[in-house]
């Protein structure tokens, strides 16, 4: 067998990357296909394949790492690069829709009764299930950080409890924006105040969703005895991103929820 | 298809545990010989057989609904006959 005379990591020819395309490709033509002909089955196909890709491809780099030793220090230097420069791109994702928010309630319009929020508009209070929805995000991260040193410490059941507390954080945000979109006096259809408050917050809540997906799979290979107290960057990477989404979190609650309200 | 009967000998050779189920055992040593075994076989197919179903099911769809698009797109842009 070849020896590599360098520590970075030459990947095994893969499928993925290109079926990962196409399914982006059926997606978003599944997307065309409901807007256009009501017609959702090459939507379910997309989303399908996608999931189905995402999961032999992480599960690849899984392999590739924990049990062929493939990550040296130089490797997991680029996989932090990524993972930072990916987060980057998210937050300027955000920004768009931050941009979208005070554009309009900075100057609101004659049609929305010259003032904001517009008129006929009944905003959530920010200080019953938001304040609490901050709180429980704050803990997450707290709960989160709780983990880390767990695991740096080479605490087994200290991590693993950290971590399910966390992911049970999430799911409890994740609960109540629900019965907050569900209870919400206004629309997405209402208005400029609507298509904001719901554009910016639904994203938001998707990120929760995958954030803490992310943070379950970590858990499972937490049990599994996948990370070392040296070197453990899947957790690291997902810890990132939730505090990301902690944070995005925080500026949605006091320019939407707070000073919009 | 020779890599399928190469998973398939690859499976025949994983022991059975019977440990008890209260706390997950180490097994990443066992994983890290299966993957690490100089058979030629790439990453994304050298856990077995059900590597090589799970790809076949998503290459399968994949293709699948790619001909599926491209047959739309085709319907979409011919002009709707008039009566």
């Amino acid at each position: 067998m070849a020896h590599q005379a360098h520590s970075y990591h030459m990947v095994d020819p893969s499928p993925w990357p290109i079926l990962g395309a196409a399914a982006a490709l059926l997606t978003t033509s599944g997307l065309a296909m409901w807007f256009h002909y009501h017609s959702t089955q090459l939507l379910a196909l997309g989303l399908l394949s996608m999931l189905l890709i995402m999961l032999q491809w992480w599960r690849d780099i899984v392999r590739e790492s924990t049990f062929q030793g493939h990550h040296t220090p130089a490797v997991q230097k680029g996989l932090r690069y990524g993972m930072i420069l990916f987060i980057t791109s998210e937050a300027f994702f955000f920004l768009g829709f931050f941009w979208a928010f005070f554009h309009s309630s900075l100057v609101p319009t004659p049609e929305l009764g010259g003032q904001w929020p517009p008129t006929g508009i009944s905003p959530l209070n920010p200080l019953e299930v938001p304040l609490l929805n901050t709180a429980i995000l704050l803990a997450s991260g707290v709960t989160v950080t709780w983990a880390h040193h767990s695991i740096t410490e080479a605490n087994q059941k200290q991590a693993i409890h950290a971590l399910t507390l966390t992911i049970l954080l999430g799911f409890y945000f994740t609960a109540l924006q629900a019965t907050e979109y569900y209870e919400a006096p206004f629309s997405i259809a209402d208005g400029v105040y609507g298509s904001t408050f719901f554009v910016a917050t639904g994203f938001h809540g998707l990120h929760v969703i995958i954030g803490s997906s992310f943070l379950l799979v970590c858990l499972l290979r937490l049990a599994k005895f996948h990370f070392t107290s040296h070197h453990h960057f899947g957790f690291e990477a997902a810890a990132w991103y939730w505090h990301f989404v902690d944070i995005i979190w925080l500026f949605l609650y006091t320019t939407i929820y707070w000073w919009g309200s | 298809m020779w890599r399928n009967l190469l998973g398939l000998r690859q499976i025949s050779q994983r022991t059975i545990s019977t440990a008890p189920r209260r706390q997950l055992e180490n097994r990443v040593a066992e994983k890290q010989k299966l993957f690490q075994e100089d058979n030629g076989i790439p990453v994304h197919l050298k856990g077995g057989l059900m590597d090589a179903l799970l790809y076949r099911l998503t290459m399968g769809l994949t293709v699948f609904g790619t001909a599926y698009v491209i047959y739309e797109l085709c319907v979409a842009s011919m002009p709707k006959k008039q009566k």
